[in-house]
């Protein structure tokens, strides 16, 4: 896939069983390993998840535009929001070792994807950029059938 | 999403609960209400029969982890069983098959409670 494929959502929870359907059957098509597909798949998810919950403090009719490409065994994953900024330094996962409720969707992120930035520098919003390897994660390279 | 919730009463006051479809942002609230009334309750064990949940995120497991805290408070058990592959390597990844007592059937799990 060299093409990009774009979905815009609304901030509303409801759509992000819609997005893992997108970025499941996109990653399914492009002969990715079926055991990262869930991996990333669960990254898409938190990223919308915490712009819905902290860009958009719960409004569930602003946009969020999505782009995915696949491109020499590269995929990359482009979330735009129009929210609240926030300085890139603060959003941190919580210390794994502690045992408590919230804050592991920037970790998942973080341990799952092997670039992840947020760009800032824009009159409004965010952008998030993800980009994980999938060499030797493509089910071809690895010998297996569909 | 939907999701939906099968609870089971034993008479020995431990419940089992069987939740299916998948939990995120949308459905979490659900499930945590759901818990939050067993535990008002005042259960001796509640066990979570993830089974039928092919999706978890993270606010899925602080959901799970907010009952494992009240489970700790209040000397009771509260146990998972019959993880689906994709919520356990989220399990793994997020350093909590450990943490939790997690079983492969809900006969183990309701041994010794």
């Amino acid at each position: 896939m060299t093409e990009t494929v774009k979905l815009t959502i609304p901030s509303d929870p409801k759509y992000l069983g819609l997005t893992r359907k997108v970025v499941f059957h996109l990653l399914t098509c492009h002969d990715v390993a079926k055991e990262i597909i869930p991996r990333l798949v669960l990254c898409v998810d938190e990223a919308c998840s915490n712009i819905i919950k902290y860009s958009y403090n719960g409004c569930p009719d602003q946009p969020i535009e999505i782009s995915f490409s696949l491109d020499q065994g590269f995929f990359e994953v482009k979330i735009r929001d129009y929210g609240k900024q926030c300085d890139s330094r603060d959003i941190k996962p919580r210390p794994i070792h502690e045992i408590k409720p919230g804050g592991l969707g920037t970790y998942f992120i973080n341990e799952i994807m092997d670039e992840v930035k947020y760009c800032t520098n824009r009159d409004q919003g965010t952008l998030l950029t993800m980009c994980k390897n999938l060499k030797g994660e493509l089910a071809s390279t690895r010998g297996e059938t569909r | 999403m939907s999701i939906g919730m099968q609870t089971n009463h034993s008479d020995n006051g431990v419940v089992t609960l069987l939740i299916e479809g998948d939990i995120d942002m949308s459905s979490s609230t659900v499930v945590r209400t759901h818990l939050t009334d067993l535990f008002d309750k005042n259960q001796k064990a509640i066990v979570v029969d993830l089974s039928k949940v092919s999706y978890i995120d993270s606010s899925g497991i602080a959901t799970l982890v907010e009952g494992l805290q009240w489970s700790h408070a209040n000397n009771t058990k509260f146990r998972l069983t019959r993880l689906t592959p994709m919520v356990k390597d989220v399990f793994e990844i997020a350093r909590l098959l450990t943490v939790f007592e997690v079983f492969d059937s809900n006969e183990e799990a309701l041994e010794g409670v």
